[in-house]
């Protein structure tokens, strides 16, 4: 039996301490999603705890066949939709990000200037990504920064693999259109072809 | 050129032969939606993790044991308001007979002991009832309606038994 496993056995007959194993182990991929869809760090703090209370709370309906990180990013993914529909709309500051965020540049990174950059763009991915659809959203959250699979996102999120293909699909588009349309001030010099990462 | 199969390239995001990656690195430079999404690509493959600050998992231990503690006190209101409902109920259906037994005690439990013998002689008749139907249907309903009706019984209970357990079945923290 894995610790994991172990853990969920002993939080499932009521174990507080065990559960709080799972906490440690899933703060940062639960946080992230939460972070990605909200916006905000303080909203995602919240939603995240509220998130591990769910799943504290309906642990004993946890299917151990399935993975638990899926499962508990699927508690995570809809208790962030539902907060986004009830909320609309929410306004991010870039500002704000910078301030309550660890996703600073690394200044210790052979090339700075490039680090610089990627972290321009990935605040500018972060406000860019607030316009899209909350489904289509967490889709993509859960591709590119949890690294799920396209079967694991249809599990979670309810969705076919053919819908999850067609909004990731579509999620992108829409990303490319708004990082076209969007006023040069952040804007970097480098084309993507000429970056070694292409 | 032809835009389509560059974007589908874009879009499927997996590996690229030579030529390929020769032919979009040119249909890039001409392309502003492909560009655009090449950068979006670039960008989402680049991301990082959010962490949260230090001390989530113990901010998640004080908001469990405040949680654990409000659904306590609701349990606990709920059980006395509905155990104060009861009793209140009882109370009210009760009074008339309250009255009655406070005004002439002596006739209420002459009327108590006739209706206990009235009880106690319908049920007797009933047990006679009983005992004569069990001598007569067995006779009357064949083996296979008996197996019908008891397969049925059974399976109800099973169905029962089951949806019992998933009623009841405790959320953790409660």
């Amino acid at each position: 039996m894995t610790d994991e496993l172990a853990w969920i056995v002993q939080a499932q007959h009521g174990n507080s301490e065990a559960f709080t194993q799972l906490v440690e182990a899933y703060q940062t991929p639960v946080y992230n999603l939460c972070y990605r869809m909200l916006g905000e760090a303080e909203l995602a703090e919240d939603a995240a705890q509220e998130t591990f209370l769910k799943a504290y709370q309906n642990l004993t309906r946890y299917d151990r066949e399935r993975s638990f990180a899926t499962w508990l990013l699927s508690i995570a993914a809809h208790h962030c939709i539902d907060k986004l529909r009830r909320r609309r709309f929410i306004s991010v500051s870039i500002d704000e990000d910078e301030e309550g965020q660890t996703d600073l540049p690394d200044r210790s990174a052979p090339d700075p200037e490039l680090e610089t950059q990627r972290k321009q763009e990935r605040d500018r991915l972060q406000t860019l990504l607030q316009s899209l659809d909350p489904l289509d959203r967490a889709a993509v959250v859960m591709r590119y920064w949890q690294d799920c699979s396209e079967a694991e996102i249809a599990r979670s999120l309810k969705l076919t693999i053919p819908a999850v293909k067609s909004r990731l699909h579509r999620a992108r588009k829409a990303l490319a259109e708004l990082w076209k349309d969007e006023p040069a001030r952040i804007r970097t010099q480098r084309r993507p072809y000429e970056s070694p990462a292409f | 050129m032809n835009h389509r199969p560059f974007e589908d390239w874009l879009l499927a995001d997996e590996p690229l032969n030579a030529q390929q990656t020769h032919e979009l690195q040119a249909h890039l430079q001409a392309c502003r939606d492909c560009a655009a999404l090449a950068e979006v690509n670039l960008a989402l493959k680049s991301v990082r993790a959010a962490s949260p600050a230090d001390g989530f998992s113990a901010r998640f231990q004080v908001r469990l044991e405040a949680q654990k503690k409000v659904l306590r006190l609701r349990n606990v209101t709920g059980f006395s308001l509905l155990a104060l409902s009861a009793v209140s109920t009882l109370v009210w259906l009760s009074w008339p007979l309250l009255t009655a037994a406070f005004e002439s005690p002596v006739s209420l439990l002459a009327s108590w002991l006739s209706a206990l013998v009235a009880f106690w002689a319908s049920l007797q008749a009933m047990g006679q009832v009983s005992t004569l139907l069990l001598r007569v249907f067995p006779d009357l309903i064949p083996a296979y309606v008996w197996l019908a009706i008891l397969l049925a019984g059974g399976g109800w209970s099973v169905v029962w038994v089951f949806s019992l357990i998933k009623i009841t079945k405790k959320q953790q923290g409660v």
